[in-house]
């Protein structure tokens, strides 16, 4: 670690300055119809009413709360509440899933780092797996947040590595090496969101708010990793597979039009458990711990094992190490 | 009438055997956690854990028991220990023969063991034909009666079955220094050799850690993911390899 991420201030000074204007363009359709209240009128108004039946006008009224809520970083702790409500009895009007979406804060004195040993990885792409079922990833888009990469033995090089190999491994004279969301420390991606809706939370995570991103994909074009991803349609995940612990910065549902990414499966984290990942690994490749505690596995690793990271010349300090054995 | 009697005779004999199998078990068990409880690195309760283990959180979720698998307090083995010398415990293989052969995390069902003793082997518990005889070597036997083991490892290596098994009671593990050691900590017979690994697998670099990142580890055990007598892992389909992302119709 050459920089202490916790002395570090947040670096959303842009999505500050924006979030501060007083009047913003959510707050002020809001004003100009007259609040919430005068809201449910003109949505009744506007449908037929032998149309509506309670339910429906019950999730209109709560999908146009949702529309003129604000940043959550701007929320006070009801405001998230209140959202979390809403979004809650959201889903089971509209899905019939009865979902926990938790606004759990970072722990104090934690700071989230990852290792990757690539002696012990051989592509069996469980991580994947587990991914795809714990963060409610787009079964339609076959969404994945974690590429791994098959190469020859000698070189790391990316030019030349297949990501969508499909036969049985640990192919011989190849090793595998995977990448996700490396977490940097300076992240491009939130400096180049117009809207501040992508931010570094103080544990390291950089999160979406799902609901104040404007589908621009600056963030994409930002990322030299390619960790992100975009919806293009709406997610579609079966109810019976759907992963109801859910959080409001991590595997809520999606919409259409917004990028997500890997968030270090923050609604298991937060709560002293492993990513998913890290926990479905079969081959033990996958560290995860705090950077801040001296004694864990993570820091162990860091002191004793030769270790290198992606494009490290960019110099936006990403928090996931490669190692050997 | 004679034929009657001798199935009754065989099975009290089988009786006695598995009972005092347990007994046994029962009693190493034992002896496993008196002689931890002089140790440094002995068990201590989970909120004391906690606190020692991490430098301002503590553990919030202290429920998290994905499976039905038990645990074990880890013994001390010399010279290496985990970082900040804190205590971990090994997931037991044996503790449920129904689940033993793998694991929910979350909502995926994971095999863990590739070879769990209990479940795979049929001939477990060993004293079933090895109760009160030693273990005979060089004999055509051996062969026939373990036909699911392939003994890679002790070709490789030289060795006999009594290298790692206690010849006079099979279902312990022989260490050079005359202890013995059950299944459930086969690292400390493992560590003999592999010590660099072992190292590592204390500290967190090899193997997999199981209940997370805070609070109480635990860890599974060298014969949970490697066949001790072939220990390389088996070769396997990888699961789906991701499609290229493009820009679809919205299909509606």
């Amino acid at each position: 670690m050459t920089s202490d991420p916790t002395t570090e201030v947040p670096r959303d000074e842009a999505g500050q300055t924006l979030l501060q204007k007083r009047v913003d363009r959510r707050r002020a359709l809001g004003i100009l119809l007259g609040g919430a209240a005068a809201g449910t009128s003109a949505v009744a108004a506007c449908a037929p009413v032998s149309a509506m039946t309670p339910e429906s006008k019950e999730a209109k009224l709560l999908a146009w709360r949702e529309y003129i809520k604000g940043n959550y970083r701007t929320m006070t702790e009801a405001e998230r509440a209140e959202t979390i409500a809403r979004l809650e009895r959201l889903a089971e009007l509209k899905r019939g899933v009865d979902v926990t979406i938790q606004s759990t804060g970072a722990q104090p004195g934690v700071v989230f780092g990852y290792g990757f040993n690539i002696s012990k990885c051989k592509g069996f792409r469980s991580c994947v797996e587990a991914c795809i079922n714990e963060n409610n990833l787009d079964r339609r888009a076959a969404t994945q947040y974690i590429r791994i990469f098959e190469m020859e033995d000698g070189v790391i090089d990316f030019d030349h590595a297949d990501a969508t190999f499909q036969h049985e491994v640990p192919a011989e004279g190849h090793f595998y090496i995977g990448t996700q969301c490396f977490q940097c420390a300076d992240p491009p991606c939130v400096k180049v969101c117009p809207v501040g809706a992508t931010w570094q939370e103080p544990d390291g995570i950089t999160v979406v708010d799902y609901d104040w991103c404007i589908g621009c994909r600056y963030c994409m074009a930002a990322c030299p990793y390619w960790a992100r991803r975009f919806n293009w349609d709406e997610p579609e995940v079966p109810a019976a597979e759907l992963n109801t612990n859910q959080h409001y910065l991590g595997n809520r549902a999606r919409k259409a039009g917004v990028v997500e990414k890997c968030h270090f499966c923050i609604h298991r984290t937060r709560k002293g458990q492993l990513p998913a990942c890290a926990e479905a690994c079969p081959t033990g490749a996958r560290v995860f711990g705090n950077l801040l505690d001296p004694n864990s596995e993570i820091r162990w690793v860091l002191a004793n094992k030769r270790i290198f990271r992606l494009k490290e010349d960019l110099k936006i300090e990403p928090r996931f190490w490669y190692f050997t054995d | 009438m004679r034929f009657g009697r001798v199935l009754t005779a065989l099975a009290c004999v089988a009786l006695l055997g598995t009972s005092s199998a347990c007994r046994e078990r029962e009693g190493t068990a034992k002896g496993d956690r008196a002689e931890l409880g002089t140790q440094p690195g002995a068990p201590v309760p989970d909120a004391a854990r906690a606190q020692q283990d991490s430098v301002v959180a503590t553990r919030v979720d202290t429920a998290v028991s994905p499976g039905a698998l038990g645990t074990v307090p880890a013994a001390p083995v010399d010279l290496w220990h985990g970082p900040g010398d804190r205590p971990f415990e090994v997931a037991l293989r044996t503790g449920d023969p129904a689940s033993a052969m793998s694991r929910r995390f979350g909502r995926i069902t994971l095999r863990t063991s590739l070879r769990t003793r209990a479940a795979d082997l049929g001939q477990y518990p060993c004293t079933s034909c090895h109760l009160g005889r030693r273990i005979v070597l060089a004999d055509d036997r051996v062969a026939d009666a373990h036909q699911n083991i392939t003994v890679v490892h002790p070709q490789q290596t030289g060795g006999t079955c009594s290298t790692c098994h206690a010849a006079d009671n099979v279902e312990l593990l022989a260490l050079k220094s005359g202890e013995r050691a059950t299944l459930d900590h086969t690292y400390r017979l493992c560590a003999q050799c592999h010590f660099s690994q072992a190292e590592a697998w204390a500290a967190g670099a090899h193997g997999k850690r199981l209940d997370g990142w805070q609070g109480r580890r635990v860890l599974m055990g060298c014969a949970d993911c490697h066949d001790p007598h072939q220990p390389a892992l088996e070769p396997r389909i990888p699961f789906r390899a991701p499609r290229i992302e493009r820009i679809r119709g919205s299909g509606k």
